[in-house]
């Protein structure tokens, strides 16, 4: 006893190591702020998780993290980490109030990953085994230790899906078959006419409150332009599907609604369709052979193609980090399609924080934002330059001192 | 049948004891230590019985002429409490066709004569508390029952919440982590009345990853629940989220081969103060599974006031019943046991155990 005494004594003060303040100078060659200016040799003062300064010339201050380049946290709008079969909610198929933050696994080893990645901010949605899953909230993608800093938005956008996977086989998603999936639409023409009645009875609800069901004031804030929908839909059936649903809306008078359409893979085959409707695109990641999800095919020049029409462009590597697929890499490839450094910079940094609206938070380098920054060896999105440091909210995520022991 | 009827029927008496079972005689125990609870040890202590409850504990306690006096000459202190236990009710601990059954009482499928029941009890352990299994998100009422003479504590004890996995069934709603929140935030919140007034109903919430934790948090923040999680390997992680939120925790079971980590996490939540409770899992684990818990959470360097505490007073303020049970005090039921020695050691055994001041085990019999 006396002795357990003792040793919890001497245990007891050993408090957990604050292995890094959120205070920091960091000096680059070029500093890329996705706001307009490309600067060269500049100093960013981060102070108590914020951009403090951004000030040109001079040279590195002493204690500064060094860098070739720096270029704001990457904004990633499809990571897909919710993926298990729990995730799914099979008793309905329109669950539009239904919240991808209660379901979000933060602590998922996978983060680490895909922050080091040069990653910063996530939008989580819910799995797309629903017409509509649910409300999808933006995560900082590593942060203090309860995961409850990480929340930056729980309700960013209503997520829907167009297209086969809601109607996957006609039983559960996993699991038996049972009758509650009698209600499941098992094809195309049911998806479509699944969104439709979830839009037109939402719509009926403004005038008469008896009407209202579970979902229906986060479909009237998608109506009123308050929330974008963002919609999967890889192929260009669905596309149109989607566009065609946006106009019905609109024609309807049902209301105004902002649509982002995620997997957009072959949105290269009827861009003008896109430019027409006002809708902005999330390319999912490129395929070697161009063959991507649900069998669309995507060219190497879509980002530039849709870029050039002046469609809001995100790309995404849908929560990939290996070398050859993370979303740098993404950028690199859009790059080499022919899209411009610049453009391809907005489209993994401000352009997805503005569609989601968090861009005053994150998204580019300007004063008084979060200090969510990424530190590479050379030219950012170049296949010989690797991301060699992270900050999240003025944290070190990948620490860019050489032979830093990285925090876990 | 007949026994298990009664029981039933006695089950249904709630609070009030069985009159034969509640000793009517007075006598006094003289002890060589005598642990009072919450850290107070006396040695050469008395501790006075006076109709089943104790009348008087201490040093130079003022005992009648010709009060009959048991002698002891090492550690007596109050019986321990176990959680998380299924013991006696048949593995029926839960109905899973229903995702809700918040007004569901497990007592009422409790047969106080199992087999398992007697064996907690030659243990020390004086208090069970039957806890539903999480396998509905509202599961009802854990029932907190002694060992001894079928007293049944509380009836209507914590209620019990899941956001665990397994309340989760592809064949009823709902089927997600977002469709079970959802439910529950309905339940909980004003004007439906599925749920009794979560104002007035401590809970005992199932979390078992971090991110259940965080969740759960999250839930007892936005509705003022008061209660414990359990079921969590690595609660001590949100230690100091959990201690702001002042709710408990449920540990364990652990026995040998446990990972280093999950007793970490059980020394993190004793320093950041949150109220502890060892899980039994009794009949699946043996009864003596409960000190054992104990024991290699002090030698991963839990404070052994807190360990203590976790198997006694501090079990029995989570549970609800810290006014009948967990320390030897004025008023408080007679449950004692007689030690062959310091009962945080593990080569300890209880020579002699009383519930309701009766004897009603002794070692050797």
């Amino acid at each position: 006893m006396i002795l357990g005494l003792i040793l919890s004594s001497l245990l007891a003060p050993v408090a957990v190591q604050e292995l890094e303040g959120n205070s920091w100078s960091v000096w680059a060659d070029r500093v890329y702020t996705a706001a307009g200016d490309l600067l060269e040799g500049a100093v960013i003062r981060v102070e108590e998780g914020k951009i403090a300064a951004v000030a040109p010339g001079g040279s590195a201050p002493a204690g500064a993290l060094r860098a070739a380049a720096v270029t704001p946290g990457m904004v990633d709008l499809s990571v897909r980490l919710l993926s298990g079969w729990t995730g799914v909610e099979h008793a309905r198929e329109v669950n539009a109030g239904m919240r991808a933050s209660d379901a979000v696994e933060l602590f998922d080893e996978r983060w680490k990953a895909v922050a080091r990645s040069g990653v910063t901010t996530a939008l989580v949605n819910p799995p797309d085994f629903n017409v509509i899953g649910g409300l999808g909230l933006a995560v900082k993608t590593a942060g203090g230790p309860d995961g409850a800093a990480r929340e930056l938005a729980p309700e960013r956008v209503v997520r829907g899906a167009m297209g086969a996977q809601p109607s996957t086989r006609n039983h559960p998603a996993f699991g038996r078959p049972e009758d509650l999936y009698s209600r499941r639409p098992t094809t195309r023409m049911g998806v479509e006419w699944e969104h439709r009645a979830a839009f037109y009875d939402a719509a009926a609800s403004r005038a008469d409150a008896q009407r209202a069901f579970p979902g229906s004031p986060e479909l009237l804030r998608v109506l009123d332009g308050e929330l974008p929908f963002m919609v999967q839909a890889w192929t260009t059936q669905d596309i149109r599907t989607a566009v065609f649903l946006k106009e019905e809306i609109e024609r309807e008078g049902l209301g105004r609604p902002r649509f982002v359409i995620d997997a957009a893979a072959e949105a290269w085959r009827e861009p003008q369709l896109l430019v027409r409707s006002g809708v902005a695109v999330v390319l999912p990641p490129f395929a070697p052979l161009g063959r991507t999800g649900e069998d669309a095919f995507m060219t190497i020049g879509s980002a530039k193609l849709l870029s050039d029409l002046g469609v809001p462009l995100a790309l995404s590597a849908h929560g990939n980090t290996s070398a050859g697929n993370s979303l740098c890499r993404q950028a690199g490839w859009a790059m080499r399609g022919g899209l411009s450094f610049a453009a391809a910079l907005a489209a993994v940094t401000i352009t997805p924080a503005r569609l989601i609206g968090v861009d005053e938070r994150v998204g580019s380098l300007e004063v008084g934002k979060d200090a969510d920054l990424v530190l590479w060896s050379g030219e950012p999105f170049e296949a010989s330059s690797a991301v060699i440091g992270v900050l999240i909210d003025g944290r070190i995520v990948l620490d860019p001192r050489a032979g830093a022991e990285q925090a876990d | 049948m007949t026994q298990a009827l009664l029981w039933a029927s006695l089950a249904a008496l709630g609070a009030s004891p069985l009159p034969l079972a509640r000793g009517a005689d007075t006598f006094a125990v003289h002890a060589a230590e005598l642990w009072l609870g919450d850290g107070q040890r006396i040695e050469d202590g008395v501790l006075l019985v006076e109709g089943g409850r104790i009348k008087a504990a201490g040093r130079g306690v003022d005992v009648p002429l010709g009060t009959p006096r048991i002698e002891h000459d090492s550690v007596i202190s109050a019986g321990l409490i176990a959680f998380d236990c299924a013991v006696g009710l048949d593995g029926e601990t839960s109905e899973p066709k229903r995702s809700v059954l918040a007004t569901g009482r497990l007592i009422d499928a409790f047969d106080a004569s199992a087999e398992g029941v007697a064996a907690a009890l030659s243990e020390g352990i004086t208090t069970l508390v039957l806890t539903p299994a999480p396998t509905t998100l509202a599961g009802g009422r854990c029932a907190v029952v002694k060992t001894a003479h079928g007293t049944v504590l509380s009836a209507e004890g914590l209620l019990a919440l899941s956001l665990s996995e397994e309340a989760l069934d592809p064949n009823r709603y709902p089927t997600s982590p977002s469709g079970a929140m959802t439910e529950l935030e309905r339940l909980l919140g004003a004007g439906q009345g599925a749920l009794p007034a979560a104002a007035r109903v401590a809970v005992l919430i199932e979390a078992p990853t971090r991110d259940d934790v965080r969740r759960a948090l999250g839930l007892a923040e936005r509705h003022g629940l008061r209660g414990a999680l359990s079921g969590s390997r690595r609660a001590g992680e949100l230690a100091e989220a959990i201690a702001a939120a002042q709710l408990a925790v449920v540990v364990g079971p652990f026995a040998s081969g446990v990972a280093q980590r999950e007793l970490d996490s059980v020394v993190a939540l004793g320093r950041a103060r949150v109220p502890l409770a060892f899980a039994l899992e009794l009949p699946t684990r043996h009864p003596a599974g409960l000190r054992l818990s104990a024991s290699l959470c002090l030698r991963a360097g839990l404070d052994p006031a807190a360990a203590w505490s976790a198997l006694t007073s501090g079990a029995a303020a989570v549970a609800g019943v810290q006014t009948r049970v967990g320390r030897l005090e004025r008023g408080l039921d007679a449950d004692f046991v007689l030690w062959s020695g310091n009962p945080l050691d593990l080569s300890s055994r209880p020579v002699a155990v009383f519930v309701d001041g009766v004897r009603a085990h002794q070692r050797g019999e």
